[in-house]
């Protein structure tokens, strides 16, 4: 009876990757999931009746994924390649090459170009419907200071963190240059931005146990918001363990957000109101990656080792689908010192 | 050939002539006498005679023979066609004279052959089938007389006969077939019982016949094995229905004290799967595993805890309806039952003696009894409160009347002058008020036949015992009214012989040992005024009622014990000492669980020195943050006190990391009861300056180091994929 542990945890999915989970992220519109793996595929769930739907396998391993509608998405391979990849049919067709391996990948409905970050220092933007062949698709390169880790979409705005601290925003209709250029307020490496739903700022986590909360708002009152706080850290007989902080999920409703760290915790968090909501049973391994689903009721979980210590053996890679409640994730109203008389 | 024949004839009988010729001439030449010669002739006729008789006898037998083979085989053709069911092929001809005998055989032995042949096939034919039907009868079960030889009927071959025979065959395999059918249907349904019940099918079915289990072989399908096959469902089916049942059963439970604790929906979720079959029939539980031991005693777990969990809210229940019940004693005087009543009906819970619910109802029970009787006994209860207040205004004035420098001019003199004023009138009017409520006691008493108790003490004794005591009193006082009479006159007498008065003071001072006192030394029922309002329970000892005056004593002693209550110490002495006791009350719960940096003298006010202190004290802050939870956010911000003073925080949150905004305070009000818990904003140890105290150790800390020797910074992802930076790209790197 393996009925009691998932319970906890959420439902596992069968058919997990065989190797690490670089990105899971659900679809918009329905409740299915594309997962990228270190075991060069890209597979589709349809999470609530827990099914395999497909399966791409690509040359290398995949580093990031992203949906493009139900029918269609996106991912990012190890072997310089940014691939489509239709779920009907199950076919695969190269929108371009990128001179280093692809980090990440994101679909931007508002410009309807596809965005993807690379080792090679280099941002693109890929129109999927030109016909097939990298001269056709190719919309723009755009240089970045540094390798490109990170990347998140809200709106227009686009933003874009590399190795280095580096953290650029742009906006997707004017590509030619940063909107901003700022370095982390971080001070370790960036390992995962978000953009918050609301479209004011993002949230930035790192290797060290923190995440910092900035704002696009560049005025003295706007930046007086900005704050960053710990997490995902273990003090124990004297010694702190500072984990990274490898993923962050922003609730589409409640703008609430949960992180995944390296010590196998997914946090709940309020940002307005700089709370943690809710922190949910231990995983078995590191969280590589979160997605809300569509209306915020299901989490996915990528319970999946990343490598933060070299080649080491560890559990099984496994996505854990649970339920939200709505309790923990919903900012709990201020209470006031002494409610007025 | 006839030729050569007659020719042999015709030489037989020259030879025959002449060999009588020459028998003659022998005769002749011997002489022999005629009748000698006539013997010898006949003779020699005789034995030719013989001769021929012979061979017309042989030549008879052969053709009777002859006769006889063709009778058989036509015998033997008839006796085949018949058992094949056929007309005879052959019919004799009428004319016999047509055909030899040896053409008629020749005829007929084909034809005989030919008949044996297709007898022969047709047999095997037969063989066949009965052999097919032997097998399958085996198969069923069905055993026939010598299962190992098939015998053919040699005198039915009939087409007919095959027929039916090939109808028993068709009849058989679809029986067999059924039964096949039948037997898949039944593992079928085995099958859905073990999945359902969370059994090992293949070990079932292997119970019940080996061969069933092979998935390629053939199945067994004798009635014997449908019949087990039908018991085993049914067994399992009944399990089935039991454990349905108990799950069923488990569900309601379930159910119930769900409802009964409001236990929470996701909690719920969980179970959703029992109890969503709670009205579901035996067929419509089809879920693997359903019913399997294991499920069933994890539900039977959950709702043994769930069980627990009720026992012990009863408990609880229980309990506050008892401290109710008391709390109701207390406030109308009333005494409740003995005190180990309680402790007593919780060990009976435990122990499961008693039923916490009619426990409960008993409590209820009581309850209302008692309200019902706190409702006769208020109207008394509110006199006899006024008489209370009374006596302990008398009490008072009683104590002010001994006081000599009563009228000296002081600070608030005027007001207990007021008071004394007041209080006099209403000693005046004691007496009325005890008589009345005498009366009104007594009536009470009455009407209901008990005694009125007052805190387990009857009422109508402690008024007797008042009017006692007032009565020494008043005559007390007339005593010392005719010694100060005396007393007077003695001066008087003293005066005239010395010509000096003595203070009367001293006097006065060496009479108050004896005098009563209103403490609590004496007997509690004999004390007048204030000190009945002492009740006999100790716990109330603590209530503020109970000891008004020894309060601000108190008070300090319990702030001089630790910081945090030094806080509150802090807004006490600035609201005034009266208020001060509630806020430390609150706070006192945590005396024991924090220890304090520092200890401070209560109210001294709290110096910017020691703010700082305060401020260097490694995460002070968020050591009181986690300890307290509420309690210090609480008093802070509604105080206003330094410490949360936003310039000072500063001091505290400089870690430039963290940039936390000026102005904003880091502990947020929170509600006690909610789980969030703050974001740890406030500083960590940077780096740079890793304080040698306490080591933090990055997760994969050993590939970060190195990466700050190489320079190059990777990823995790780039350290797995083996990405590398070319040597030009990391030049201009470290260049820029």
């Amino acid at each position: 009876m393996t009925a009691v542990l998932p319970t906890s945890a959420g439902r596992e999915l069968s058919n997990p990757p065989s190797d690490g989970i670089s990105n899971l992220r659900f679809s918009n519109h329905s409740d299915n999931l594309l997962v990228s793996s270190w075991d060069r595929t890209v597979r589709l769930y349809e999470a609530s009746a827990n099914v395999l739907r497909g399966e791409f396998m690509h040359a290398g391993a995949v580093l990031d994924c992203c949906f493009h509608d139900d029918s269609s998405g996106f991912s990012a391979c190890v072997d310089n390649t940014v691939r489509r990849l239709v779920f009907s049919t199950g076919k695969e067709d190269i929108l371009g090459r990128h001179d280093a391996p692809v980090r990440c990948v994101e679909y931007s409905y508002a410009a309807g170009q596809v965005i993807t970050g690379s080792w090679d220092k280099t941002l693109k933007c890929w129109d999927p419907r030109g016909a097939s062949g990298q001269e056709r698709t190719l919309v723009g390169t755009y240089p970045q200071p540094e390798r490109v880790y990170s990347l998140s979409l809200v709106g227009n705005r686009l933003v874009v963190a590399t190795a280095g601290r580096h953290v650029n925003v742009y906006d997707l209709r004017n590509m030619s240059q940063p909107e901003q250029k700022r370095e982390s307020s971080l001070k370790y490496q960036t390992r995962c931005v978000r953009c918050y739903p609301n479209g004011t700022g993002f949230a930035l986590s790192s290797v060290e146990g923190r995440v910092a909360m900035e704002f696009f708002d560049l005025s003295e009152a706007g930046q007086a918001k900005k704050y960053a706080f710990k997490c995902h850290r273990k003090s124990e007989a004297g010694r702190d363990t500072v984990y990274p902080v490898n993923a962050i999920a922003f609730h589409p409703v409640y703008g609430t957000f949960a992180t995944g760290g390296c010590d196998g915790y997914v946090n709940v968090w309020d940002g307005n109101n700089k709370k943690r909501l809710y922190q949910y049973t231990k995983y078995p391994t590191s969280i590589a990656a979160l997605s809300f689903s569509r209306d915020g009721r299901l989490l996915a979980v990528a319970s999946s080792y990343t490598f933060e210590e070299g080649d080491k053996p560890h559990e099984p890679d496994a996505i854990y689908v649970r339920s939200v409640n709505e309790v923990e994730v919903k900012p709990k109203p201020k209470v006031y010192p002494a409610p007025p008389p | 050939m006839s030729n050569l024949q007659t020719d042999q004839l015709l030489q037989m009988e020259t030879t025959c002539g002449s060999l009588l010729y020459e028998l003659q001439i022998i005769w002749n030449e011997v002489g022999e006498s005629d009748a000698e010669r006539d013997k010898m002739l006949l003779e020699l006729e005789q034995e030719c005679l013989e001769v021929y008789r012979r061979k017309v006898d042989q030549a008879n037998r052969c053709r009777a023979q002859l006769r006889q083979a063709i009778a058989d085989s036509e015998a033997e053709l008839a006796t085949i066609c018949s058992a094949m069911g056929e007309r005879p092929v052959h019919i004799r001809q009428c004319d016999q004279s047509a055909v030899s005998l040896k053409e008629e055989l020749k005829a007929i032995i084909p034809q005989l052959e030919e008949m044996q042949k297709r007898k022969c096939d047709r047999k095997n034919q037969f063989l066949e089938v009965l052999e097919h039907i032997q097998k399958i009868s085996n198969e069923i079960g069905r055993s026939t007389d010598n299962p190992s030889k098939v015998v053919v009927d040699e005198t039915d071959l009939s087409l007919r006969k095959l027929e039916e025979l090939h109808q028993q065959l068709h009849a058989l395999q679809k029986e067999k077939s059924d039964r096949l059918k039948q037997v898949l249907d039944h593992l079928n349904t085995l099958n859905s019982l073990c999945l359902v019940l969370g059994m090992d099918f293949k070990q079932t079915i292997n119970e019940v016949h080996p061969s069933l289990d092979d998935s390629e072989g053939t199945k067994n399908i004798s009635n014997d094995t449908i019949e087990r096959l039908a018991s085993a469902i049914q067994r399992l089916r009944k399990v089935k229905i039991e454990r349905m049942q108990k799950l069923q059963d488990l569900a309601t439970t379930m159910l119930e004290l769900w409802n009964l604790m409001d236990t929470p929906i996701e909690e719920q979720q969980i179970f959703q799967n029992v109890t969503c079959n709670i009205a579901a029939s035996e067929h419509e539980i089809t879920e693997q595993n359903t019913l399997s031991v294991e499920f069933i005693n994890y539900v039977e777990e959950e709702v043994s805890r769930l069980e627990d969990l009720k026992a012990s809210k009863m408990k609880e229940l229980v309990l506050k309806k008892r401290s109710e019940l008391e709390e109701i004693c207390r406030r109308t005087h009333l005494v409740a039952e003995a005190d180990g009543a309680m402790e007593y009906a919780i060990e009976a819970i435990e122990s499961g003696a008693v039923d916490p619910a009619s426990i409960l109802e008993q409590i209820e029970l009581q309850i209302a009894r008692v309200k019902e009787e706190a409702f006769s006994r208020k109207e008394i209860l509110e006199k006899v409160e006024k008489w209370l207040t009374a006596c302990e205004e008398e009490s008072w004035l009683e104590e002010y009347n001994r006081d000599d420098n009563r009228y000296n001019a002081g600070r608030g003199a005027h007001l207990t002058l007021k008071r004394a004023e007041k209080a006099r009138a209403i000693v005046n009017k004691l007496p009325a008020m005890v008589d009345a409520l005498v009366s009104k006691v007594t009536a009470w008493e009455r009407e209901r036949g008990i005694e009125f108790a007052y805190d387990g003490v009857r009422l109508l004794s402690m008024l007797e015992e008042y009017n006692i005591l007032r009565q020494e009193k008043e005559q007390e006082r007339k005593r010392q009214r005719d010694q100060k009479k005396l007393q007077g006159q003695l001066i008087a007498e003293q005066e005239a012989l010395f010509g000096s008065k003595p203070s009367p003071m001293k006097l006065q001072s060496g009479k108050k040992g004896p005098r009563m006192s209103t403490g609590g030394a004496s007997s509690r029922r004999l004390s007048l005024g204030g000190a009945m309002l002492q009740t006999p329970k100790p716990d109330l000892s603590h209530s503020t009622k109970a000891t008004p005056r020894l309060r601000p004593n108190k008070k300090s002693d319990l702030l001089s014990h630790n910081q945090d209550d030094s806080f509150a110490a802090l807004s006490a002495g600035r609201r005034g000492l009266d208020v001060a006791g509630l806020p430390v009350k609150k706070h006192s719960f945590n005396a024991s669980e924090i220890e304090s940096p520092m200890k401070r003298k209560p109210f001294s006010p709290v110096s910017s020195a020691m703010l700082s202190k305060v401020n260097n004290t490694t995460n002070f802050l968020e050591d009181l943050n986690k300890v307290h939870g509420g309690t210090l956010q609480k008093t802070l911000p509604s105080n206003n006190t330094p410490l949360t003073t936003p310039s000072k925080l500063s001091t505290v949150t400089d870690d430039d990391e963290n940039r936390t905004p000026k102005g904003m305070p880091i502990h947020m009000p929170s509600t006690p009861s909610t789980i969030s818990v703050h974001m740890q904003t406030a500083t960590t140890p940077a780096p740079a300056t890793r304080p040698t105290t306490t080591a933090t150790v990055l997760f994969g800390a050993k590939t970060i180091e190195e990466e700050y020797e190489e320079e190059v910074e990777y990823s995790f992802e780039e350290r797995r994929a083996g990405f590398v930076l070319p040597k030009t790209l990391i030049k201009t790197i470290v260049q820029a």
